[in-house]
């Protein structure tokens, strides 16, 4: 009986982990396309979970862990527009709206509403993508636009010709299951 | 078997809370990996001396330094100082992020000086400092038997004797997103001293700092503080030193780019060897010179595949 228990917590333990889907090498990037200057970065670091049980999913970077061609841009971008000093991280917590079940293979067109936090500015937002699970593991595809004024991320006049105010964004995570 | 019992329930409760908040999960895993500190510093030099800091692999810096004459040279003769100029033109490539080499060449005493300079420790949550290694040789291409500034006759009898070396330990932390500051020991050693008094080998002190302004401005400063025995020298020669402790204060201002230093300094020497073995000119005495570089960087890194 007492090893019954046992077990039976064990078991417990061992299920409440097993819904996870995680990963700590997720990719976004984004693009900024003007008629003077196109610029793009990747960050490949971006730790993201999905909880399968409750459909929460969460998205977590380091803003410099961007990767630009140009280290002077990138040198800009962390200290003079998203000051990741003061703010080092973005991050997304929310919900998918469908009622799926990840563990089931397949592919899913979803929406996830929550809040994003960027540049110490947290806002409500819609996000649309793909999953595609194969019960193990699961691809997120989403495309987005990100407004600079939303998030306070002020562009000195100088270069303002050479920054789209209107940033697109791109996520590809592929999760494990844990 | 209660004790049990409960460490159990304790634990599966504690694991189900634990994935209630998956943002503090993230933040756990985030947690273990180092957060290195960006930019101590804009540029790879402070002012007339360098900084810790490197520059991107495969990036190359093209410096262009200026230092005007004394402001104090006169209007009518001189233009205060802006009617003369000594230059220095260098390019610095960085092998990788931490490894800069460069070339330069100056006007005084058209010098060549070629660098190598290295990233040994990156300031982060664990490291307090960043430290950088620099190491320089600068060769004297001036005909023998020219005068030197300080007045004495400068003769070379082999071409090893032009050669100067320079060993240097670059201390920097950045205290917070404003302010940062830089500890210079540096050891200098000239194959022939320019009188038999003179040290071949010299220590200095150096210090450093920059402060912002703001995005694009900062207020940078340095002190490099000569450890020669003046009094001995005094003693022996019958003469005062000749040479003084570099001091310089200026702005940087940075534009896409480009980064400008504007400046005022008692040096005109643009490598360690002359502001730091040779600066002839003292704050007291009215000889400040105006001066800027300006650093112009390319990459030459490929486009990120997406």
């Amino acid at each position: 009986m007492k090893y019954l228990i046992t077990l039976f917590f064990i078991c417990l333990v061992w299920t409440a982990n097993a819904q996870l889907f995680t990963t700590q090498t997720g990719e976004i990037s984004f693009f900024s396309k003007t008629p003077m200057e196109d610029i793009d970065a990747v960050n490949k670091q971006v730790g993201s979970i999905i909880n399968s049980a409750t459909n929460e999913v969460a998205v977590q970077m380091r803003v410099t862990n961007f990767i630009f061609p140009n280290k002077l841009m990138q040198e800009h971008f962390n200290e003079n527009y998203l000051e990741t000093d003061k703010y080092p991280n973005a991050t997304f917590k929310g919900k998918i709206k469908e009622s799926i079940d990840l563990k089931v293979a397949g592919t899913y067109a979803v929406t996830a509403a929550g809040t994003a936090t960027i540049h110490g500015v947290s806002r409500p937002v819609e996000l649309k993508g793909t999953l595609v699970s194969t019960g193990k593991t699961v691809a997120l595809t989403c495309l987005f636009d990100i407004h600079l004024d939303e998030y306070k991320i002020d562009i000195p006049k100088i270069v303002f010709k050479k920054i789209a105010e209107v940033i697109k964004v791109k996520g590809n995570i592929t999760y494990t299951l844990r | 078997m209660h004790r049990l019992l409960l460490l159990c329930g304790l634990l599966s409760s504690f694991q189900l809370v634990a994935q209630d908040d998956l943002l503090a999960m993230l933040e756990k895993e985030d947690a273990k990996k180092p957060t290195y500190t960006l930019a101590t510093f804009k540029a790879s030099r402070l002012i007339n001396g360098q900084s810790v800091e490197t520059i991107a692999k495969q990036h190359v810096n093209f410096w262009i330094s200026h230092r005007f004459g004394a402001i104090n040279s006169g209007f009518i003769d001189n233009f205060f100082g802006l009617d003369e100029a000594r230059i220095r033109l260098g390019l610095e490539y960085a092998v990788t992020d931490n490894l800069l080499v460069g070339a330069g060449r100056s006007t005084i005493e058209k010098t060549y000086d070629t660098f190598a300079k290295y990233k040994v420790l990156r300031q982060s949550n664990k490291m307090p400092v960043t430290v950088t290694a620099f190491g320089s040789v600068a060769s004297n291409t001036m005909k023998t038997g020219y005068t030197m500034e300080s007045g004495t006759v400068m003769r070379f009898y082999n071409n090893l004797q032009r050669q100067s070396y320079l060993g240097q330990v670059l201390i920097a932390r950045k205290f917070s997103d404003k302010l940062s500051l830089q500890l210079m020991p540096t050891i200098l050693h000239n194959n022939l001293a320019e009188s038999v008094y003179m040290e071949n080998t010299q220590a200095a002190m150096g210090f450093g700092g920059r402060y912002k302004l703001n995005n694009r401005l900062s207020v940078s400063a340095e002190y490099y503080y000569n450890l020669v025995e003046k009094d001995e020298y005094e003693e022996s020669a019958g003469q005062k030193y000749p040479y003084h402790n570099s001091f310089a204060i200026g702005f940087d201002i940075e534009t896409g780019g480009h980064v400008f230093q504007l400046h005022v300094s008692n040096s005109r020497g643009m490598i360690e060897k002359h502001f730091i073995g040779q600066t002839i000119g003292s704050w007291e005495n009215g000889d400040i010179f105006y001066g800027f570089n300006i650093a112009r960087t390319f990459s030459f890194e490929p486009k990120i595949k997406k």
